[in-house]
Parts: C-alpha cells; sequence; structure tokens
C-alpha cells in the first residue's frame, strides 16, 4: 500500500513540476535591410530622387525598434519581453542591423509586429530608461527632454534634381502627451515565420517611401523637421510604411 | 500512514516551487512610508512601482550630492539644488554649471515632486525617472554622458555595494540610478507651513496675512491654483521678452506657436527663499514681482487673457495690498524642511 501510494506521489511530482519553459524554444534573427530601388543604400555618395523630382543623398540613416512581438494563425502571441526588446539600427553600422531574440517559443507565425520608437505609455517602466545609453552613442536623444529620437535621417538635397548641395534633416519623436509619435509596424506573410525550419526573418525598409507612402514630401517645403506638430506626425506615419517581410529564398 | 501522504504532499509542494523562491526579499532595506500629507491630492508618481526604500534613497542621495554625476566632477545636482533655499541655485538669475558655464534658466525649487505632472519651465520631461538625462547631458550643467555616470558608478565599489542593497536585480545601470534619484526627490515632501496648520487648524493668520489671502485667492489663485499653488498649465504672465535667450518656452515641446512664452506656473511653496524670481530669475524680490503685475505687464504674443481684464494691463495692486501678500506669502515657508537632516548634504 505504502509503496503504491509513493509511486503515485512520486508520479504527480514528475508531472506536476514541468512547467512552461519546457517548450521548445530557439533563438531567432531578424535582418533589417535598408533599400533603394533593391539596392543598399550608398551612403553619402548615393544620389537618388524622390518622385516629386527632387534629388537626394543620405549621410545618416538609424531608428528605434521596439516592442516586438510574433502572431500566431490561430490568433495566439507571444511578446517578447519588452525590457529587451529596443534596437538600434544605424545604416552605417552592419552589425546593428541584425537583432537577434532569445527563447523564442518555436511555431509557425504568421505576423511579425514591432514598434517604431518608444512607446511613451510604457515610461519608464519596463527598462525603457536603460536603452538610455545605447540611444545616447548613437545621437537618438533629445536631451534638453529627456526623450528618445525614433527616426533620424540626414543628407543633402537639391530641389530640382541636381546633384544635392543644401543640408537636410529629420529627427522624429514623441514630445509632451500631444504629439506622439510612436507607431507600430504588422507584416503579415503567407510564407510565415516558421521557427521550425530556419530562424532567420529578413525585413526590407524601401526607404525611398519616407517621401511619398502615405503624405508627399516635398524637402524643399521643410528640410528641417523636429519638433514639429504638422509635418512629423507625416514622416513618422510614412516610416511605418517602409517596411515589409520578404522571404529567404528571394534573398 | 496519513503523515506520510501529508508528508509526501508537503515535497511536492516543496519541489515545484519555481523561481519565485530563488527571488529574495532583501529583508533590511524597508520601504519608507510616503509622507502623504492631508489636504493633498493623491501623488501622480507611481509609488508602486518605484516604491522609495531606505537604501534606494540613500543611494539617490548620495548621487544627488555626487560631483562624479559631471563631467568635471564637481557639479552635483546639490550644486544648483541647494536645499535651504528649497533646492534652487540661491541668487544665480540663470543657473551655471561646469566651469561656469551659464544657463539660460532659473533652478526650479525641487519639492512636493511626486504631485508634478510633467518637469521643467517648459514641460519637457514628461517623468521624473527620466529627467536626470537633462541636467546630466545639458553642456552648460554637467556636461556629461549617461554611459560615462554608468562606467564611473560601475568601478566604485561603494556604489557597487549600495546599488546593491537598494535593488532586486542589484545591477549598476540607468534605470536603478534614475529610481534612486527619483526615491530621494519624490520623499521632499513639504506641507508644514503656517499655511498649512492654519488649514488644520492649529495656527491663525494674522489680520495682514488674512487680507492677503484674500487677495491671493481673488487674484493669484486661478493660476496659482490650490494646495500646491500651481494648476500646472503653462501661462504667459507678460514677461518682456529678453533678446539673451529669446526664450520661447512651451512651444519648444510643442511646437505650437499658441505656446510661445508660455510658462509652467510655479508653485509659491517656500517662495521666500527661492530667489530669484521666473524662469530667467530676474526678479530680486517678492516686491519686483509684485510691481510686475502690476504695472510691468507687457503684451506679447500668447498673454494670459486673464491679465487683460482690467483697464490696464495685469493686476492693480495698491502698495498695501502688496504688503498684504508679501505677508501672506511669507506663511508658505516650511522652515522643517529646508532644515530637514534627511535631505541635507551633511
Ligand atoms: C547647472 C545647474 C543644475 C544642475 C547641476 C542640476 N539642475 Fe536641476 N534644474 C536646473 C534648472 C536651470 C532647471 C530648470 C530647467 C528648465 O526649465 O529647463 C532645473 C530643473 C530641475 C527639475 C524640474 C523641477 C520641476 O519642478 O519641474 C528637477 C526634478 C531637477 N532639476 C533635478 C535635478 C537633478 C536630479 C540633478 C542632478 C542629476 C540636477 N537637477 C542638476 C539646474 C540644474
Ligand atoms: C495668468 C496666470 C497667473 C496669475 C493670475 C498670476 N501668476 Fe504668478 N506666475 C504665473 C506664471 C506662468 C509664472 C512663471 C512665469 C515665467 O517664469 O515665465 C508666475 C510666476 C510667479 C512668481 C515667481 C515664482 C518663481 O518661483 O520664480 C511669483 C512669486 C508669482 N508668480 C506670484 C504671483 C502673485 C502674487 C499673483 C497674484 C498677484 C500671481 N502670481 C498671479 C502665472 C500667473
Amino acid at each position: 500500500m505504502k509503496k503504491i501510494i509513493c509511486l503515485v506521489l512520486v508520479l504527480m511530482l514528475s508531472v506536476s513540476c514541468k512547467d512552461d519553459d519546457t517548450l521548445e524554444t530557439t533563438s531567432i534573427d531578424i535582418s533589417f535591410a535598408n533599400t533603394i530601388n533593391s539596392q543598399n543604400i550608398e551612403l553619402s555618395t548615393g544620389v537618388y530622387q524622390t518622385t516629386l523630382g527632387e534629388s537626394y543623398s543620405i549621410n545618416e540613416l538609424k531608428y528605434i525598434i521596439s516592442n516586438i512581438s510574433f502572431i500566431k494563425e490561430d490568433g495566439g502571441i507571444f511578446t517578447y519581453p519588452v525590457e529587451d526588446s529596443y534596437f538600434l539600427i544605424d545604416e552605417e553600422v552592419p552589425s546593428s542591423k541584425i537583432i537577434t531574440l532569445e527563447n523564442i517559443p518555436v511555431a509557425n507565425y504568421s505576423k511579425i509586429k514591432f514598434g517604431i520608437g518608444v512607446d511613451q505609455s510604457n515610461y519608464p517602466l519596463n527598462g525603457v530608461d536603460n536603452f538610455v545609453p545605447t540611444a545616447e552613442e548613437s545621437q537618438m536623444l533629445w536631451s534638453w527632454s529627456a526623450g528618445y529620437i525614433f527616426f533620424k535621417i540626414e543628407g543633402d538635397y537639391s530641389p530640382s534634381g541636381n546633384q544635392p548641395d543644401e543640408g537636410f534633416l529629420f529627427h522624429i519623436g514623441s514630445h509632451g502627451t500631444n504629439l506622439d509619435n510612436y507607431k507600430t509596424v504588422e507584416l503579415s506573410s503567407n510564407f510565415g515565420f516558421n521557427f521550425t525550419e530556419n530562424t532567420l526573418v529578413y525585413i526590407n525598409a524601401d526607404i525611398p517611401k519616407l517621401f511619398n507612402a502615405v503624405y508627399d514630401i516635398r524637402i524643399e517645403d521643410k528640410s528641417d523637421i523636429q519638433v514639429d506638430p504638422v509635418n512629423a506626425p507625416k514622416i513618422a506615419e510614412n516610416a511605418s510604411q517602409l517596411f515589409s517581410s520578404i522571404p529567404q529564398n528571394k534573398r | 500512514m496519513s503523515k506520510l501522504i501529508l508528508c509526501m504532499v508537503l515535497i511536492l509542494c516543496l519541489a515545484c516551487s519555481g523561481d519565485e523562491t530563488n527571488y529574495v526579499e532583501i529583508s533590511e532595506n524597508k520601504i519608507l512610508d510616503f509622507p502623504q500629507p492631508d489636504f493633498f491630492p493623491q501623488p501622480v508618481y507611481n509609488l508602486e512601482e518605484n516604491p522609495p526604500t531606505e537604501k534606494g534613497f540613500e543611494l539617490g542621495k548620495k548621487l544627488f550630492y555626487d560631483g562624479k554625476l559631471s563631467s568635471t566632477g564637481v557639479i552635483s545636482c546639490g550644486f544648483c539644488h541647494v536645499q535651504e533655499f528649497s533646492f534652487t541655485h540661491h541668487t544665480h538669475e540663470v543657473s551655471h554649471g561646469v566651469d561656469g558655464a551659464l544657463g539660460t534658466r532659473n533652478a526650479q525649487p525641487l519639492m512636493n515632486l511626486a504631485y508634478l505632472e510633467e518637469f521643467s519651465w517648459d514641460g519637457a520631461a514628461q517623468h521624473l525617472d527620466a529627467f536626470s538625462i537633462i541636467p546630466i547631458t545639458t553642456d552648460t550643467e554637467m556636461n556629461e554622458t549617461v554611459s560615462n555616470v554608468i562606467n564611473k558608478l560601475k568601478s566604485d565599489e561603494v556604489y557597487n555595494e549600495l546599488f546593491a542593497e537598494a535593488f532586486n536585480n542589484g545591477e549598476v545601470n540607468t534605470q536603478n540610478m534614475f529610481r534612486a534619484l527619483s526615491q530621494f526627490m519624490v520623499m521632499m515632501v513639504s506641507a508644514d507651513t503656517k499655511y498649512d496648520k492654519v488649514l488644520e487648524g492649529n495656527s491663525v493668520f494674522s489680520e495682514e496675512e488674512s487680507a492677503g489671502q484674500s487677495l491671493f485667492e481673488a487674484k493669484c489663485a486661478s493660476c496659482h491654483e490650490g494646495i500646491l499653488f500651481t494648476d500646472q498649465s503653462y501661462r504667459n504672465n507678460g514677461l518682456s521678452i529678453d533678446l539673451r535667450y529669446n526664450d520661447i518656452g512651451r512651444e519648444r515641446v510643442t511646437g505650437l506657436e499658441e505656446d510661445k512664452y508660455k510658462f509652467k506656473v510655479p508653485t509659491l511653496r517656500n517662495i521666500m527663499v527661492s530667489l530669484p524670481y521666473m524662469h530667467d530669475g530676474r526678479f530680486q524680490s517678492l516686491k519686483e514681482v509684485l510691481d510686475h503685475y502690476d504695472s510691468g505687464v507687457e503684451s506679447t504674443q500668447n498673454l494670459d487673457p486673464s491679465l487683460q481684464q482690467e483697464i490696464s494691463l495685469g493686476i492693480s495692486l495698491t502698495e498695501i495690498e502688496k504688503n498684504q501678500l508679501i505677508s501672506f506669502l511669507k506663511t508658505l515657508t516650511d522652515d522643517n524642511f529646508l532644515l530637514d537632516r534627511r535631505f541635507s548634504e551633511f
């Protein structure tokens, strides 16, 4: 009798101790490519055209990615730990364009979701402040407002489409409660993100859309856009439309 | 028999408790009682998210008074925020920081910060925990980088110990540094003035003070409202534009023309000791401030409508009324706070 009870209890012990983290997990890489006409950007030297006939070159291109989650066909969501989800993508630094996420439950996801910038409703929670040194080193911090620059592009342009020789800069972020430029991006794909098969996600940012995705931007109209309640939200909206996920075999 | 089962169930329970028991509560680190005054609103600061603790407060205080937070190693927060002057930069119109570099604004008093929705004269910072980025990195203040400060703290044994004691994860990182500073600062509650004692029924105003109070309520309290003496809005109170700084105020934060020259309505608690006055410290005395409201208000862009109600701009005041107002404002000084050893450097 005692033996049977013992056996049952030991069995219960082994069953009841199995908790969630015995689920199979994997680490994955997300690779960001910033492109113009499907080509990599040539910083400083490349000259590109907007649909409004202006030409431009890019000296600096940076943005913050945050709040990453994966969504399954059945709607199930895996949210990556928010405090670990802040990343800075800097066109000039190749290593910054591949971000590694650990402990993702292995599954076939149909969508990936992420934020551009920092969700202000999170201030100061979830490690937002621990991203300060990274942002600071890359000049993605407005020190006068203790706030993050979400998206930054600087370069030269020419209104008439000639060799760019006038500076432009867009520094987009949130200011106060009435100017919130945090955006989320949701990418779905029919090929899915099946982490049982491969653990690489390719995301393309089609940079020219910054000037025409939703709003047509004529750089000459305002070549310095920072704290700007009219123009900054337009750039932020366009920026949220840059991204698409591309199947691995198309690379 | 039943004992055996009990025993096994116990083992079962123990065996299955996971991470939770690995989390050891640092028993000596007591949570401090937040000194919520009876007549105050609920704090805006999330005290549950970052509850001030004994060790966190101690760490925050050390950071507050440590020149390490600046590039030259000598400018601490306490350099510009001096306790006996309600944590302002006494006698400095605009604060000066590293190597005597001049800023463009007057240091604000630090008290009752737990009740503020936004920070700085124009509301540039929305959370106290992030605020310190501004003084640390501003070239005319501490002219340092947050990364450097963290590195300096990491290589300091005393700080390593203090962070370990103050926070469960024990890490020397930005979040913990900011949280410690906030723990120190939110505990600075000032509500022990004659004015408060009168409210509580433990003191009475003199005739002069009473007259001042009535005047204040009629002419000033629409902006310097309520128990905190500010409605926390941004307004233009008619100061002439100082071309040296051409400070656009709130417009810097919102980008809106309609916010040009608006500044946060400041609290008037401890106003006797926090001179000089206004965002650029242009007035040296309360008399000068009242003269401004009486006869100095200028019709600059976005001047507050409430200062355009009388025949001439501003708020007309007789000399007698000015004295009465000053007598009332004097009842807003909290000596116990200004001398409270918990907040003092030494
Ligand atoms: C060089 C002088 C100087 C130093 C050093 C300094 N401050 Fe300040 N502080 C100021 C000035 C000036 C303001 C007003 C800022 C503004 O409106 O732009 C201010 C404002 C503040 C406020 C906002 C108060 C309110 O009512 O909104 C807080 C909080 C504060 N300081 C905390 C700190 C802390 C913490 C440190 C150290 C990390 C620090 N300060 C270092 C000069 C200084
Ligand atoms: C229209 C709103 C308004 C009214 C009415 C008003 N104030 Fe003010 N007060 C302000 C604003 C805004 C500031 C800060 C202005 C700045 O620095 O640019 C201020 C600043 C002050 C200061 C300086 C505080 C400091 O820390 O530097 C004092 C003192 C003051 N007011 C007293 C009074 C008195 C007394 C009255 C009534 C006679 C009054 N105020 C009426 C809005 C108002």
